[in-house]
């Protein structure tokens, strides 16, 4: 068995400089509405969309706009991928239990071979699933939200998770992606994936495993110092016998594992289960400041002040608990909306990458694209540890940003003639076509010194060998503007 | 790293494109040229043997007859071992290793490992990249190195990992370590970069950009120090000249590539290599044959390459792998995932011989391997007595060193 093991803090954080104003923080913001907001809007409720879904939100108001973000039908879940059943038959695992060695053995090697060729598909199919999902999605925000809830409550196919199980903890997170905290909370716990990765499948009354217990207060919902070694013990107690059903592969609890004895946890004492440890962990305060450190983390920025996270917390509880009105006082709050907030993030490789396909309304993924996301640092359903994704200045290192500006690269040329791109030749001026350029892209949020080289570049009075902007070459100038582009400081923030 | 450092990087190599006026452009071509830094510098190859290697057919105990038992068909005949003494010696694979062997330039770690061993690639990998078993850490050992090492900041080539990915070992707050798998195709991808190296350099350097990032100045840091570390990178190396022959492998262009960068005297204290995939569930023997065979020809081409440019004497090679592999064979005629094996110390410095014990047979834990010397033990010598810095600033916890460096 495994040592418990305990996480430390993360890497060097960025706050934004300048001093938060608290208590204006979270109310309504009334300042002007355009598309730079808009695309700040997408950008963190979203993957930042196409230039159209841009315009039509500043089109509307930012009360409007935050409007089709929150209000989605959580319901209305994409069908699963089809998956190959990757479990062995009944016939397969005596075949495989068969120790004695020699026997059957190129039956049993080729078993081997086809199933984990089989998993690794399995695993491409739901990455490329997820992927076209969250670019093609009617409802951004809920993919965001069930990338964020990935990178919290992580599971991976590390110790033998099916890809399936994978794919129903994600279906999990859309469902819940706005919904009640404790209630997901409790759901994971459940979950079969989880189950799995955090071994309290191994979790019973003889021998109870701390795993689950421990990083579901450490990771998931307290942080290390509002509880003490003997809680872990008494709740991993209280999780006992919550396991896997090996005929359906379907979560179960086996009274016979549990220890149903008294467990004194966080103060109180009592023949707690599940339910109950999750029931108590969300009544201490420590856990409203938990997720309210982790929301303005991922969707405003790094670091947030003390007062802010305490702001935030009270929010939570108000609401007990209920994600979706928290959500939108966030994103129409004057916090979401300051210049502290702005570009105050570095977008995920997922960012990143369904970001540029929404940019050029590329409706799919190709397979290079996953290729790419490993280089850049992150694999769908496949998280480093249980911390998840350390984020911000982890995502930065010359390798990975090579990978993003060479992924930009590739992608530029499956732009179609009918995206934007036939707007930006439409003047053949290379100061309007950089202004027009690096407005889609980046609203405006370049040096001017880029815009001079944008200008040369496309002019061709960068190198002498090119000729000046003319409908022979715009097409291509144009998608070399872009690429460009995407290669500034700016566009790797979110 | 401050932004200030930019202008005064390594940048003798650097063709200036473009005459677009670029105030950078300018300051590059007037910044003097480096002198040869780090001609005396030395340096860490670490190789990192990727799926698991099996440790008992690699150093064989051929004298025990439980080795047999346990290894009906995959077992390596006692006639076949290259001896090392009357108990193990090397798989026939790893036979030109055996030149360095007897040459007193390999120190062999036996039975490595640490306590309540992880069975999983990847968290195993983890644990051996961070040297933290206990902890989730996002730095490796030699990122931590690098980070109070006090390299030049403005070196684009303190440490360069020779793989796809920026291994977790080489993961450091302060300094960004290129990840280049092979020179060719190292970079930016594009035909359009061409006619654009000045216009990057432009986007990293203007900061008036109508907003106030945090992480603004880092970003455009990172992508300065990559972008010019790409364009750099092959003038720099392209001076050295080499007759070593190394094998037709990822394995053997990597080191050739690592001896190519100590060679060209970039300053370069840590380089990563990786030999894989060791991860034999199903007909091992070929697939670990392979390998070692690649690594012993790797090495001796490695070796023989730097000698013939002086530079064998500061150029110490460790391995280390995520785990070894259970003691009995599988069905499958291969190896499931275990966990104590042996590491080798190659090159300068090293002592040569065997250090701990071989691992028992008869006294195992769950059909594994127990281990009797400290992974971070190895770490712990290496970091002192090759690279000069206390151990206690890099690895939690206080591991007595080894006698197998000097």
């Amino acid at each position: 068995m495994n040592a418990p093991i305990a996480a430390t803090p993360s890497p060097a954080q960025y706050r934004p400089a300048g001093s938060l104003d608290l208590a204006a923080a979270l109310a309504p913001y009334s300042g002007p509405w355009n598309e730079r907001l808009a695309g700040h809007l997408l950008r963190r409720a979203g993957f930042g969309g196409s230039p159209a879904d841009v315009a039509r939100l500043a089109g509307g108001s930012m009360n409007a706009a935050v409007d089709t973000l929150v209000r989605f039908d959580a319901a209305a879940l994409p069908a699963d991928p089809e998956l190959a059943d990757e479990r062995y038959s009944r016939q397969d695992l005596m075949l495989l239990r068969q120790q004695q060695v020699g026997a059957n053995s190129d039956q049993i090697t080729m078993l081997k071979k086809q199933a984990n060729q089989l998993r690794a598909k399995n695993r491409m199919t739901a990455q490329r699933w997820w992927l076209d999902r969250m670019i093609a999605t009617p409802a951004p925000l809920q993919e965001k939200l069930t990338l964020f809830w990935h990178g919290h409550f992580t599971s991976s196919w590390e110790k033998g998770t099916t890809t399936q199980a994978l794919v129903d903890q994600n279906q999990l997170f859309r469902r819940n992606a706005l919904g009640n905290v404790r209630d997901l909370t409790l759901a994971v716990s459940k979950d079969v994936a989880m189950l799995r990765y955090l071994d309290n499948t191994q979790n019973v009354k003889a021998h109870p495993n701390e795993n689950y217990a421990r990083e579901l207060m450490e990771l998931f919902t307290l942080g290390i110092g509002n509880y003490s070694e003997n809680d872990v013990r008494e709740s991993a107690r209280a999780f006992t016998g919550w396991s896997i059903d090996r005929q359906s592969g379907t979560a179960v609890f086996l009274p016979q594992r549990h220890d149903d004895g008294s467990k004194t946890f966080l103060g109180q004492t009592g023949n707690f289960d599940g339910p109950a440890i999750v029931s108590i962990i969300f009544q201490q305060p420590a856990c409203a400041r938990w997720f309210a450190t982790k929301l303005l983390s991922f969707f405003v920025y790094d670091d947030p002040e003390p007062g802010l996270v305490d702001a935030v917390a009270r929010e939570l509880r108000a609401k007990d608990f209920e994600l979706a009105p928290v959500m939108s006082t966030l994103l129409r709050s004057n916090l979401f909306y300051s210049e502290r907030a702005y570009r105050a993030l570095v977008k995920s490789p997922a960012e990143f990458v369904v970001g540029a396909y929404q940019l050029f309304s590329i409706p799919q993924a190709k397979p290079i694209a996953l290729q790419a996301m490993r280089r850049m640092g992150q694999v769908l359903f496949y998280p480093p540890n249980v911390k998840g994704w350390d984020g911000g200045a982890a995502w930065l290192n010359s390798q990975t940003l090579l990978t993003r500006e060479n992924f930009a690269s590739s992608l530029v040329n499956q732009m179609t003639g009918d995206s934007w791109l036939g707007g930006a030749m439409s003047s053949m001026q290379p100061l309007q076509v950089a202004k027009s350029v690096t407005q889609t892209i980046l609203f405006g949020d370049v040096a001017p010194q880029s815009i001079g080289q944008l200008v040369s570049y496309l002019g061709g009075t960068g190198v002498s060998a090119l000729g000046s902007l003319s409908g022979e070459n715009a097409d291509e100038r144009v998608r070399g503007a872009a690429y460009l582009t995407m290669a500034m400081p700016a566009y790797q923030l979110s | 790293m401050k932004r200030s450092n930019f202008l005064i990087g390594a940048v003798s190599g650097l063709a200036v494109v473009g005459s677009t006026g670029s105030l950078f452009a300018e300051a590059l071509a007037q910044a003097p040229l480096p002198g040869l830094p780090g001609a005396a510098d030395r340096v860490l190859v670490i190789v990192n043997f990727q799926g698991g290697n099996d440790g008992l057919n690699t150093i064989v105990p051929f004298a025990n007859p439980a080795y047999y038992r346990y290894r009906p068909t995959l077992g390596v005949a006692a006639g076949d071992v290259v001896r090392l003494n009357d108990q193990i010696g090397f798989n026939p694979a790893l036979t030109p290793l055996k030149a360095l062997y007897d040459a007193g330039k390999v120190a062999i770690v036996q039975g490595v490992g640490y306590p309540d061993p992880v069975l999983s690639h990847f968290r195993g990998t983890e644990i051996w990249q961070t040297a933290a078993p206990e902890k989730y850490l996002s730095t490796g050992w030699l990122g931590r190195y690098l980070d109070e090492a006090n390299l030049p900041a403005d070196n684009l080539f303190n440490a360069v990992a020779l793989s796809d990915v920026l291994p977790e070992v080489l993961v450091s707050e302060k300094v960004d370590v290129p990840a280049i798998q092979q020179l060719q195709g190292y970079g930016l991808a594009s035909d359009r970069n061409v006619a654009n190296r000045a216009a990057f350099h432009e986007f990293v350097q203007d900061n008036r950009v109508p907003f106030a990032s945090p992480y603004l100045a880092h970003v455009a840091e990172i992508e300065d120090h990559a972008q010019r570390g790409a364009q750099e990178l092959p003038n720099l190396v392209a001076g050295y000249k080499t007759d070593a022959t190394y094998p037709a492998t990822p394995f053997g262009r990597s080191l050739a590539l690592a001896a190519q960068i100590v060679g060209s005297k970039l300053g370069t204290r840590v380089l990563y290599v990786t030999l894989g995939s060791f991860d034999t569930h199903t007909t091992q023997k070929a697939t670990q044959d392979r390998l070692l065979a690649d690594f012993a020809n790797g090495m001796t081409a490695f070796y023989a390459d730097l000698a013939a440019h002086g530079n064998d004497g500061r150029v110490l090679t460790m391995t280390f792998s995520e785990f070894g592999r259970r003691v009995g064979e599988n069905a499958s005629r291969g190896t499931d995932h275990g966990t104590a094996a042996p590491a080798f110390l190659i090159g300068g410095g090293v002592k040569g011989g065997l250090y701990g014990s071989h691992p028992s047979l008869d006294d195992l834990d769950n059909g594994n391997l127990k281990y009797n010397t400290d992974f971070r033990s190895i770490y712990a010598t290496v970091i002192e007595r090759w690279l000069g810095r206390a151990p206690s600033g890099i690895i939690a916890g206080s591991f007595p060193t080894i006698g197998a460096l000097a």
